[in-house]
């Protein structure tokens, strides 16, 4: 009897760290950090430690707006400045955007594929930022823009040409309600 | 559980792979273990295929080649069969002068001749060379199939390529767990570039970085406890490390006007290796894990970027020199830098085996994209993807 209970409670502490090894059990030890800053998203109801695939606090793709769009803003080879023509472009959103004040937007950063990988991405990441913070400096909240970058993984001309990447090297705004 | 991983991978990196001042020089093709197989009798059809194997893994070792019963200097005897329902591998490996060096029964699935091949050969290995084997060990790469990218895993000779995502969108930066059982990477699955987790044997992934912005390059801590990644949440790219039980975030870099990626631990986690364009190019830099300033080891070429940081200390990264991606080789301390590729094609997104001598490595001619192995001890290098399509970001397992 002794052994059945030593057995027992042997069996019990190996399914307890076998549940804590997968993961299964993990309890959550305080809040997640959420030290964003106060111009950034609005992060309320993200559940950082949520196991499915909902876009929890993001902009879900079903309030995507479709019969709106805008030119994308181009830039030149490994920068994210924001030149002087292409500033138009992102004045008639923050316009727009005044005008339709349930309006939110993401900006999705794109590169051309010269460079690697994972320097893109943040490269990409970098463009949709400017042109966030171009918005931001035109009077729109940034709690209604979001960034997506998509690094040299979307292009839209799959050639290998300057003209290909001069194409590919964009800001683009999707617009979302 | 967690404890007993670490402490291997801490017996691991002390014991195993240490310094090792006995590694002798071996020169392309001479200087090998020769080794004969013919005394290994086969007769099942999973046996034909155990032997062709584990010759391969022999070979792959780097130690070994291929020689004749009269020349070989590593005799392998025995017999592979099955038996109720068991692959039974009994063998004798001896030197010629008849010192033995491994003397074992490994038994496996009869349908499973390739995973037990891998493991004698890393036995074998061991035995004769007192190094690591690499045969058992597996390859994580992204796909690129008429258009549409996905992950897949192979063994460490190219075989039993399995797709182990069908989500159809981009997906990046693969990297294996600490106890090599998962695999960290970067997806669009969600809509937005976030951090998951896939478990191997259970099939079940988590979502475990999605903050807003850019959730990417996640490389897991060698005690398998934390993350460092790169997020964009704080308004531009940095690095941060995570800790994979309570989710709690720390800041790593902070730099306000430049972009930072590819995070890599050092093999004792105490220091990271990430790529920063603070100098105007992308460019090397060291840090403790706990933050500060990062210090630059990267002087040449106009961009250094995809580092991974070896079981030996060496970090090795892509660097763009006269026009093309070459592979480097980098120390620390005392500062040094070796290019290990000459051909005038892209050598990118280099991952270490974990035996410190063979380097997984993109290699890009005439917008292809193929897997190569490279020797750093001198082999020639070998092709691992033959299939159609692009096949790149491979990483090499921790173990």
């Amino acid at each position: 009897m002794f052994r059945f209970i030593r057995w027992m409670a042997m069996s019990l502490c190996l399914m307890i760290c076998l549940l804590a090894v997968s993961g299964c059990g993990v309890t959550r030890r305080g809040k997640p950090d959420a030290g964003f800053e106060d111009d950034l998203l609005s992060v309320e109801g993200v559940d950082q430690l949520a196991g499915d695939y909902a876009l929890a606090g993001r902009f879900g793709e079903d309030n995507r707006i479709t019969d709106v769009q805008f030119p994308p803003v181009a830039f030149q080879y490994d920068s994210f400045q924001i030149a002087g023509s292409e500033t138009a472009k992102i004045t008639s959103v923050a316009e727009y955007m005044r005008r339709n004040a349930d309006i939110r937007l993401v900006i999705e950063g794109h590169c051309d594929e010269r460079g690697s990988r994972e320097y893109n991405l943040s490269l990409g990441e970098h463009r949709a930022l400017a042109v966030r913070a171009y918005l931001i400096g035109l009077g729109i909240e940034g709690s209604r823009i979001q960034t997506r970058s998509y690094g040299e993984e979307m292009p839209v001309d799959a050639r290998h040409s300057p003209d290909a990447y001069r194409t590919n090297r964009r800001g683009e705004f999707a617009l979302y309600r | 559980m967690r404890l007993v991983c670490g402490l291997l991978g801490v017996l691991m990196f002390t014991g195993v792979w240490s310094p090792a001042a006995d590694i002798e020089i071996v020169k392309p093709g001479g200087d090998k273990y020769l080794f004969d197989l013919s005394g290994l009798s086969a007769g099942a059809v999973a046996g034909s295929e155990f032997k062709q194997t584990l010759s391969r893994d022999l070979e792959l070792s780097g130690w070994f080649k291929a020689g004749g019963v009269t020349t070989a200097s590593v005799l392998v005897k025995g017999a592979v069969e099955v038996s109720g329902g068991t692959l039974m591998a009994t063998c004798m490996v001896r030197r010629r002068d008849g010192h033995s060096y491994l003397n074992r029964v490994f038994s496996g699935k009869p349908d499973k001749s390739r995973v037990l091949a891998h493991v004698v050969a890393d036995a074998i290995v061991k035995a004769v060379t007192g190094k690591p084997g690499i045969a058992s060990t597996r390859i994580v790469m992204v796909g690129s199939r008429g258009g549409t990218k996905d992950l897949y895993v192979c063994d460490a000779d190219g075989g039993n390529l399995l797709q182990i995502t069908h989500d159809k969108k981009p997906c990046l930066f693969p990297k294996w767990s600490a106890d090599a059982r998962g695999i960290v990477y970067t997806s669009y699955v969600g809509g937005f570039p976030d951090v998951y987790h896939i478990d191997l044997v259970s099939g079940r992934r988590r979502r475990i970085a999605a903050f807003p912005g850019l959730n990417a390059g996640a490389d897991v801590s060698p005690d398998g406890r934390e993350i460092v990644l790169t997020l964009s949440k704080d308004g531009n790219p940095d690095v941060y490390t995570m800790n994979l039980r309570t989710r709690r975030i720390k800041r790593v870099t902070r730099t306000q006007h430049a972009a930072e990626a590819s995070p890599t631990w050092s093999p004792d986690g105490r220091r990271i290796v990430y790529v920063s364009d603070r100098s105007g190019s992308p460019q090397l830099y060291v840090v403790s894990r706990d933050g500060g300033r990062g210090q630059r080891i990267s002087f040449h070429g106009s961009e250094n970027v995809s580092p991974d940081w070896g079981p030996d200390g060496r970090i090795v990264c892509s660097s763009r020199r006269n026009g093309r991606y070459q592979l480097v080789l980098y120390t620390v301390q005392p500062q040094a830098e070796l290019q290990i590729t000459g051909e005038y094609v892209d050598h990118e997104t280099p991952s270490w085996a974990p035996d410190g001598r063979h380097i997984l490595f993109t290699k890009t001619q005439n917008y292809r994209s193929d897997l190569y192995v490279l020797d750093t001890k001198g082999d020639p290098q070998i092709r691992l993807t033959r299939l159609q399509g692009d096949w790149y970001s491979g990483a090499w397992s921790t173990r």
